[in-house]
């Protein structure tokens, strides 16, 4: 449960950027959560609903964009998409296989007036 | 309206004081180890049975991570090493700044290896660095054999993995062929140690690979 943690985060680096833009308000934060990260999208929206009053995005929405574990296979080069927490590849079985996508806990764009 | 373009981790402050971090263990080749399991697993157990061999060897410091009390710190102080407490009070796992504070306990000239022993947590710990040259995890056969597969994202940036408590495999349906292979699946660079604090096996073995880190990092 360090969704309180990622929250205030997200939210110093959005007030952040935009006060070095001269913006008044914050309206939207885009942030890329991958599977792998462990975060629950409800913990995080309380949080950060909670968080966000008497700053610049009192009224700011998080819309969060889900990342899928995306893997290759370091021997047969084969890319798939892993639901299941098992990085063994679908075509050859072999372990070996390096993550694409999935591990990211990144803000990537913010909207302001 | 206007869109202000950002990219960059929601982490990041907590990444650059762990990165810090890491260039001054890498100044004073200080090897440091941060031990993460769920509560329970054996943690200071495994600590205890470790340093105690090694302790006359090398200058050890450990950071105690728990939400309340010094019991971790006061164990670890009995086998005669240093030992420091953090209390996170309600927090979940240890973050870069309360190292970088609890730091001034430690001289870093004179230490070889500094142990993190983080809050007892398997989800939360995985995502702060803490500037650790790796993250050893913990799982003991109590808890099943497929802890692995139920906590992912924490095997995922572990270096190796210690199967613990397993003089209780005789009373346990725990298949540690599975419950490796579960982890193998997550993350087929890890190292395995099947040990027993109780009964001292596997603890040499596991001592090796420590000792071999903490030398590795001395000669760089």
């Amino acid at each position: 449960m360090h969704e309180a943690g990622i929250a205030q985060n997200i939210l110093d680096i959005a007030v952040e950027n935009a006060s070095n833009n001269n913006a008044k308000v914050i309206n939207k934060i885009y942030v890329k959560i991958g599977k792998l990260a462990a975060i629950e999208h409800d913990a995080l929206l309380f949080a950060f609903d909670a968080l966000k009053e008497d700053t610049i995005a009192a009224n700011a929405l998080l819309e969060i964009e889900d990342i899928p574990i995306k893997g290759r296979c370091m021997e047969c080069k084969h890319e798939d998409i892993y639901d299941e927490m098992f990085f063994s590849c679908k075509r050859c079985g072999s372990y070996k296989v390096e993550l694409l996508t999935g591990e990211e806990l990144n803000i990537t764009e913010i909207e302001v007036d | 309206m206007e869109k202000i373009n950002i990219e960059e981790k929601i982490l990041s402050k907590n990444i650059k004081k762990a990165d810090a971090l890491r260039d001054l263990f890498k100044k004073k080749r200080v090897f440091v180890m941060n031990l993460v399991s769920s509560p329970g697993s054996g943690k200071t157990s495994i600590l205890e049975s470790t340093l105690i061999g090694i302790k006359n060897k090398y200058n050890i410091g450990v950071i105690e991570g728990d939400l309340q009390t010094e019991n971790d710190a006061k164990r670890i102080r009995k086998t005669g090493i240093d030992a420091i407490q953090i209390n996170t009070g309600g927090a979940c796992h240890l973050e870069a700044g309360g190292i970088e504070k609890a730091l001034v306990n430690f001289d870093l000239d004179k230490l070889d290896l500094l142990v993190i022993e983080n809050v007892g947590n398997l989800v939360c710990p995985a995502s702060f660095d803490l500037g650790e040259d790796c993250k050893v995890v913990v799982v003991s056969t109590p808890e099943g054999e497929d802890k692995p597969a139920k906590y992912p994202s924490m095997i995922r940036v572990a270096s190796a993995m210690i199967i613990n408590k397993i003089d209780l495999l005789a009373y346990l349906d725990f298949d540690i062929n599975k419950c490796i292979d579960f982890a193998k699946g997550i993350n087929p660079d890890l190292d395995f140690f099947n040990v027993s604090c109780k009964t001292g096996e596997g603890i040499s073995t596991w001592t090796n690979w420590l000792t071999k880190q903490i030398n590795d990092k001395k000669s760089l």
